[in-house]
Parts: structure tokens; sequence; C-alpha cells
């Protein structure tokens, strides 16, 4: 038993991590840095996708969680980042300034988040009786997050790692909250992904070709 | 049987990226068109007669029942008008340099994948994959939408994947907490499996379903062009190729709207009333309709008019799903069908207008009657038929909607949604009329039809709402009542 209790003390400090890395990215400043912190805190949700792989798979002898953490390491650890890492070199010619509003507000901004998502869910009666709770708090913030660092965020790599932290939240609150979706459903999410991923590197080459430069102000053209 | 709904459109996109000359192109896809038809008017006749259709083998996923039906029905005959009206289309594109030939096998095997993708949505049990095909709907139709590969064409496909892929990722959450409502209810076998969940609604935990209403909503509602989310929808179908447009507008919209009304129904279902999921549909619809109205007052280019056109019928429906009672519901879904039908055809005659005028500028379009007589026709009887007047179809699903608003609980309700109908009326008759009637301008363009084939569709889709208007058949009544008996819970 004690072994198990290691087991959920290390999960939720994986979670309180991963909440950590989405505020250490919406403090990063340049392309490759959110790159990086993409990197971290995917490696993070692999853990504990392992972490828990290992429990399911001692308890009830499940293997897919074990499953899904690899395709995590191939997918979001080293295919997807390596492949930005490649676009961004592809398209970049000089460093501009990529954000809207100033890092600290942005920082600031992302901590009401936090709160929000405790006031929102503590309301909610069957989630807010356990120690549940409070994981599912930071998954959820991770959401709300990414989708802040989509907004701050001009250039187009920046939408898509917003994206993809979004993806990670959502990941983490299905896994933290209901021990994961059933597999055919978790494959299914990582083709979409994979593909999105895919589909968004071609487009910032194009639009990087057509506009000469993938700032996403640029993208104006369409009204009324 | 049904199983091979799912395979024909994935053999078409073998064939299509295999075969190199255009003609077989065309032929490969005008085939798989009409054999998934035939295949759909035989799963219609199962449906029918066993009320849902459903296979032991495949895992189980396989699940249609009359109300995917209905739909089902609709993104095959839409797809299949699309078939008929792509090659005319595209080679008018490829002589005019829109295009280049060899990126014919792209498009073709994109739109068999956008077609596949939809079908999965439709026939599958899994609330989960339901998610995932419809995030695949938006992938295979990014390209499509920045075909023409402009810059206001990538800046429109950017868009559509960025706001859609946030939309539907927020469902996602929904999703989630969808499965966290039904832990302990259910067992892992049947883990949101649609019917399950129907069957122990009861048993879920209320409150989490709420939420996960609220989520599903905001998603699939992003997808589905409902205002507030609807901002890339103008864009999208505005800037695809036109059978793209037609396909988008009248087929994947309501798509996402079965996502939303099998939410809706369990929500419903749970909750032992409609007032929950009502107050939201009803405020959402009418909103959207109230910013399609104001859009469509102002609007300069015709296919973006089409496209706000597209989130006021959206409105309409949703409208009528919140309401609940037997007539709205009927309405509603009727009006699902009768949308889709009249806004492809427009969508098609809008395509052969803009190849002959290369404009989408309403003000740069004059005479379209004397150039094009018989585009000309469809799109004018078309305009009215969209806007609500008889004998078409459209008015008689939007009068008994409007007859189910005055008969339920909110009736100011009605008062503004009559009215707002009514802006939409007025704010397409006036701009579109000036298209219509006076001399064209330009000596250049010479009078006559584009695309013969696409030609004929129109008249067959024209004939088909103004019929439909007056006449319902039995058999799609049947399946009408049946979806409608499924929905109430009945």
């Amino acid at each position: 038993m004690s072994n198990l209790a290691v087991n959920s003390n290390l999960l939720e400090t994986l979670s309180v991590l991963i909440l950590l890395s989405s505020f250490v990215l919406m403090a990063n400043k340049r392309i490759n840095s959110y790159i990086k912190t993409f990197r971290i805190q995917s490696f993070l949700i692999a853990l504990a996708a392992g972490i828990m792989g290992l429990r399911s798979l001692m308890s009830e002898g499940r293997w897919d969680f074990l499953v899904v953490c690899l395709l995590i390491m191939i997918l979001k650890v080293l295919y997807i980042p390596n492949m930005l890492n490649k676009t961004y070199k592809n398209v970049s010619y000089k460093v501009e300034k990529d954000f809207i509003l100033n890092i600290p507000i942005l920082v600031l901004l992302c901590c009401g988040l936090v709160v929000f998502s405790y006031f929102t869910l503590s309301g909610v009666d069957g989630i807010s009786q356990d120690v549940l709770n409070m994981q599912l708090v930071n998954s959820v913030s991770v959401i709300w997050i990414g989708l802040l660092f989509m907004i701050s965020r001009k250039k187009a790599i920046g939408q898509i790692i917003g994206f993809l932290v979004i993806e990670n939240g959502l990941y983490i609150t299905a896994m933290y909250s209901t021990q994961g979706m059933p597999f055919i459903v978790d494959l299914g999410i990582f083709i979409d992904l994979l593909t999105f991923v895919l589909i968004m590197g071609v487009m910032t080459f194009r639009i990087n070709e057509k506009f000469d430069s993938i700032d996403t102000d640029q993208l104006n053209n369409l009204k009324g | 049987m049904g199983i091979l709904l799912l395979i024909v459109p994935l053999i078409a996109v073998l064939l299509l990226l295999t075969v190199k000359q255009s003609q077989f192109r065309h032929a490969i896809s005008v085939g798989a068109s009409s054999l998934l038809l035939i295949l759909a008017l035989r799963l219609n006749r199962e449906v029918l007669l066993h009320g849902s259709v459903q296979y032991a083998s495949y895992g189980g996923f396989f699940y249609v029942d009359a109300l995917s039906m209905i739909v089902l029905d609709i993104v095959l005959i839409i797809g299949f008008m699309a078939a008929i009206f792509t090659p005319g289309y595209l080679e008018a594109e490829i002589k005019h340099d829109k295009i280049r030939r060899e990126r014919l096998g792209l498009y073709y095997s994109l739109m068999y994948t956008f077609i596949f993708t939809m079908v999965l949505a439709l026939t599958v049990k899994n609330m989960g994959l339901m998610w995932i095909a419809i995030e695949a709907t938006t992938l295979s139709s990014a390209f499509l939408v920045g075909f023409y590969n402009d810059k206001h064409a990538l800046e429109a496909a950017w868009k559509y994947v960025i706001l859609c892929s946030v939309g539907i990722a927020i469902a996602l959450l929904g999703i989630i907490l969808l499965h966290l409502s039904s832990a302990g209810v259910l067992n892992s076998s049947s883990f949101l499996d649609w019917t399950a969940l129907y069957a122990k609604a009861a048993s879920l935990k209320s409150s989490v379903l709420r939420l996960a209403f609220i989520f599903i909503l905001i998603g699939f509602g992003t997808k589905a062009g409902l205002a507030p989310m609807h901002n890339w929808l103008p864009d999208a179908h505005s800037q695809a190729p036109s059978p793209i447009s037609a396909l988008l507008s009248g087929v994947l919209l309501n798509t996402a709207l079965y996502g939303i009304i099998r939410a809706a129904v369990i929500v419903n279902h749970n909750q032992g009333s409609s007032t929950f999921t009502g107050r939201l549909l009803i405020g959402i619809g009418i909103l959207s309709i109230a910013t399609a109205a104001v859009f469509i007052l102002t609007q300069k280019d015709y296919k973006r008019l089409l496209a706000y056109s597209s989130i006021e019928h959206m409105g309409i429906i949703v409208v009528a799903m919140g309401l609940y009672s037997p007539l709205s519901v009927f309405g509603g879904l009727m009006h699902m069908i009768n949308h889709s039908l009249t806004k492809s055809m427009l969508f098609f005659s809008s395509g052969n207008i803009l190849q002959k005028y290369d404009t989408k500028q309403i003000s740069k379009l004059k005479g379209v009657l004397k150039i094009m007589p018989v585009t000309g026709t469809v799109f004018l009887l078309g305009l009215f038929a969209i806007a609500g007047t008889p004998p078409f179809s459209v008015f008689a699903s939007e009068f008994s909607i409007v007859v189910a608003v005055f008969n339920g609980p909110y009736k100011w309700v009605g008062v503004i949604f009559v009215l707002l109908l009514a802006a939409v009326f007025a704010g397409i008759a006036v701009t579109l009329l000036k298209i219509f009637y006076g001399e064209p301008g330009d000596e250049n363009l010479q009078a006559g039809e584009v695309n013969l084939p696409g030609t004929v569709c129109l008249v067959i889709l024209l004939v088909g709402i103004a019929v439909s208007g007056l006449y319902l058949p039995g058999d799609l009544k049947e399946l009408i009542t049946k979806a409608q008996g499924i929905i109430l819970g009945t």
C-alpha cells in the first residue's frame, strides 16, 4: 500500500509541475524556448502516464496506459517539437517581439485563470468531494492557460504551440479525472493531433511564402 | 452492408490518388458518390424497418438510427450533387488558369476524405469517436478551403483550422466531463457509448453533465457556426471553391449540430425537462439569427451573404431544438433537410455566376437573368426560397417552427424571432434583386450557361425543394417522425 501512496504523491507533484511548466511557457519570449518548454511539459505528462500505466498494469493488468505513454514520448516529446523546430528554421529570418501584453501581466492573468477554474469546479458537486479535486483544477487551468497563450501570441508557431498545450491540458484532465478515455478514443486523438500539426506546418510555410512573415496579425483582409 | 458506406469513400480516395487521367478521376468521383447514394437508400429502408441498424462485429461501433440517417441522407445527397457539379466547375477553373491540372487528384482525394469523416461521425455510437471524426472533418477540409492558395484563401483556411480546432478542443473537455458523469454507472465496455448513456441517463451525475453540455454546445457550436463563435464561417464559405462551399454549408454544419442534439437528448433525459438545454439553445440560436441579420443587411459579397444566411438557419434549427416540443423538433429536422438542399443549390449557382462574372461583389453583377437564364432563375428563386417564401420547403418548416415558438413557454421569443426573420428577408430581397435586372454593364460577357451537368443538378434541386414544400413523401415523414421520437424520448 505504501507503494501506492508514493505513486499518488508523485502524480500530485507531477500535476503541479505540469501547471508550472505552462506558467513558464507563458513567460517565454522566443519561439525556440516555447518549443523547449512544450517538450518538457509533454515529458512530464508522459511520466505521469507511465506511472499510472505501471499502477494499472500491476493492479488490473491493463497495458493501454503504457502504450499511450510511449506514444506521447514519440509524438509530443520527440517528433512534434523537432518538426516545429524545422518549420521555425525554414520561416524565421529575424527575431520580432511576439506578444501583445507584457509578460508580468500575462503571468498574473494565468494566476487568475487558476483561481477561476478552482471556483468553477468547486461549485460542481460530483467533482469536488475528494483529493481528485486539486489535480483536476491544475489540469483544467492548463487548458485555459493554453487558450490565453494562443490569444497573446501573434506568430503562427506560437498559436500552434498554444493549441498543443490546450490538448495537453485536455489529456491530463481526462487522465486525472477518469483514468483516461477509452483506448481507441485516445488513439484517434493522437491521429488527429498529428494531422493537425502536419497541416499547420504546411500552412505556416505557405503563409510565410505569401505574406513574407508568419505574423498572423497580417491575416486581416476578410471582414464583414 | 452499412459498413460499405465507410469503405467506398476510402477506396475512392486510394483510386483517385493512383489514377492520373482527369477523365477517370471525374468518373471515379461520380461513380463513388452514386454508389454511396444507392447504399444510403438501402440503409434507409433498414432503418425504417428496424428503427436502428447496428452490427455486433467491428467492435460494435457502427450504429445508425433515424436521427443519424436523416443527416447521413443529407450528406450523401449533397455529396452526389457536388460530385456531378465538380467536373464542369474544375475544368473551367483549369481553363482560366485558376488552378493547375495536377492538383485535381489532391482536390478529389481530400473531398472524399472529407465525406468519409462526415459519414464516420454519423455512423458511430461512441461519443468520443464521433468527436474524433468531427475534428477530422476540419482537418480534411482545411486545404480544400485554402485550395486557391492565394492570400485570402490562406487567411480563411488558417482561421478555419485554428478557430474550429480550438472550439472542438473545448468540446473534448465536454466529452471528458460526460465520461466523468458516467463514472460508476457504465462499465468499461460501454464508456461514452451513446445508447448506454441514453438508457442510463437518469443515474448520471446531473451537475457534471450540465457542465459537460455547456462545453459541448460551445465546442460543436463553433463548428456549426453559431454566434458568437461564427467568425470563421463567412471567410471559409466565401473563399472555398463553390462545390466545397456547398458541402461545408449544407452538410458540415448539420454534422456538428447533430453532435449537439445527441448531447442535448442525454441531458434532457437526465434532467427530466428541457429547461436547462432549452434556455441555452434558444439564447444562442436567437443571437445567431440576430448577428446574421445585421451582416446580411449590409453585405456586399454574395458568397458571404449566403454564408451569413447559413448562420441564420443554424440559429433557427437550434431554437427549434431548444423548444423541444413535438412540432418544433419535427420542424427543426425538416428545416435541416430543406436548408441543406436550398443552400447547396445556391452555392452551386453562385459558382456558375462567379465563373461567368469573375467577381464576388454584388454591385458588379448586373443582368444575371439575361446572361444566364437557367442559373439566374434558379438563383433568384433559390434566394426567395432561402428567405422563406412559399411554396418552397424552407417556408413550410420555418412556419411550423414559428407556430411552435408561439405555442411554447416563451412568447416574447416568438416576437423577436419573427422580427429577425423579417429583417433577414428584407436584407436578402433588397441586396439581391439588384443583381437580376438591369443591363449587363460589361460588353465582353457572352450570354450562355457554363457547366451543363451542374446546371441540370441545379434544376433537379429546385424542383426538389419546390415539391417538398407542398408534399412530404410518406417514407421521409416516417423517418422524421422516428427521429423526433428519439429526440423527445418517446
